[in-house]
């Protein structure tokens, strides 16, 4: 047993489970806290409630803007690719799910095709 | 496990989770083999990261908690980060619950229903759970998110092993599936204008959003200003539509 003042970071078993501890404690609840406040907030609420389209509107919104950043400002190896690789593979994916009976799979490879080809051939 | 019965469990759930496995699941399974990559870079065991995916459940959050370990940041640094990051939980779940949860339902199991909120678990649960009868909604939804969680942590341990093994445009690619897979997901569950003008003000006012009030909350301000602007004119549709017909105001 490491004595209390020796480090912060325990040795042994312990030592082993640390990571599992930081993980639950700095990454799992932070996370959670917010899919339990929601829980908490929209109690008793029906899904037509004024509330709830509200909030739906909202999500739809938050989370456009978090793609549209993803595309933005990408992080890792997304970032070598040019912007308007970028930006192509998703034209590219939204035209090919409009013309082959809204597909997804056709969508996501056609995207998916555009961007890796821009990547092959700026990257 | 299988019965006649109408609304039985099983059913339901296997009809989810072949729905998932059909598709969607792969998506968040390829896009979550960076996160196993990521782990393994910065000297956490295998399990951590197949458990983040399971208990975390948000892939920015997981690349933050690695890459802020990677760096040396300090652990209530990080955990302010991951929670700035997940903000969206909170409107994505508030407004998937109601078309799940059942009248009994505990708010503990309320809590083991929302664990399952993700991106492509909201999206695609907006899109088909409508089309689902009431009483079946929660077992397909377990069933397809379940699927999703369980694929995407072998995806997890899968990028464990192939950490610097990738070649650049394909790295690239498991990072684009997130973007392009909401893209036409959220685009195909759209059904009305206002649907529309939601998606299109959060892509156009992100940047605008960025720059006034910056990094920490744009996302907020986004959803917030965005989403307030695509109910009010939803609202005004209703209360058209309800004059049209001459009704009153709409409830």
């Amino acid at each position: 047993m490491t004595a209390p003042d020796a480090s912060l970071v325990p040795s042994g078993l312990l030592a082993s489970l640390w990571p599992y501890a930081l993980l639950l404690v700095f990454g799992v609840l932070p996370a959670a806290m917010w899919r339990i406040l929601a829980v908490v907030l929209s109690r008793g609420l029906p899904e037509t409630s004024a509330v709830i389209v509200w909030v739906r509107y909202v999500a739809t919104a938050l989370l456009s803007g978090v793609v549209i950043k993803l595309l933005l400002a990408p992080t890792g190896a997304l970032a070598n690719v040019p912007l308007a690789g970028r930006l192509a593979g998703i034209v590219a994916g939204a035209a090919a799910f409009l013309l082959i009976r809204r597909s997804m799979i056709a969508g996501v490879i056609a995207g998916e095709a555009v961007l890796v080809a821009s990547a092959w051939w700026w990257g | 496990m299988i019965d006649d019965k109408p609304f039985s469990f099983w059913p339901w759930f296997g009809r989810g989770a072949f729905d998932a496995l059909s598709f969607p699941a792969w998506t968040v399974a390829f896009a979550l083999v960076g996160v196993g990559s990521i782990a393994r870079d910065v000297g956490q065991p295998l399990g951590s990261a197949v458990l983040s995916t399971l208990l975390v459940w948000a892939g920015p959050a997981q690349v933050i908690f690695y890459g802020g370990l990677g760096t040396g940041m300090a652990p209530l640094a990080i955990a302010a980060a991951v929670c700035f990051s997940s903000i969206r939980f909170l409107p994505m779940t508030m407004s998937i619950l109601p078309l799940i949860r059942r009248p009994k339902d505990s708010l503990l199991w309320q809590m083991v229903l929302a664990h399952y909120v993700a991106v492509t678990v909201w999206s695609e649960g907006l899109r088909r759970l409508p089309n689902v009868p009431v009483e079946a909604r929660q077992a397909y939804y377990l069933g397809f998110a379940n699927a999703c969680v369980w694929l995407a942590a072998l995806g997890t341990g899968l990028g464990y092993f192939l950490v610097g093994a990738l070649p650049g445009p394909l790295a690239a690619a498991l990072l684009f599936l997130t973007p392009i897979f909401f893209t036409l997901s959220v685009s195909g569950g759209a059904r009305r204008l206002a649907d529309w003008l939601a998606i299109f003000l959060g892509f156009a006012l992100q940047p605008l959003s960025v720059w006034l009030v910056g990094e920490s909350f744009d996302l907020l301000a986004v959803g917030l200003v965005g989403g307030t602007v695509a109910f009010l004119v939803a609202r005004l549709g209703d209360a058209r539509a309800a004059a049209r017909q001459g009704g009153g105001q709409p409830a």
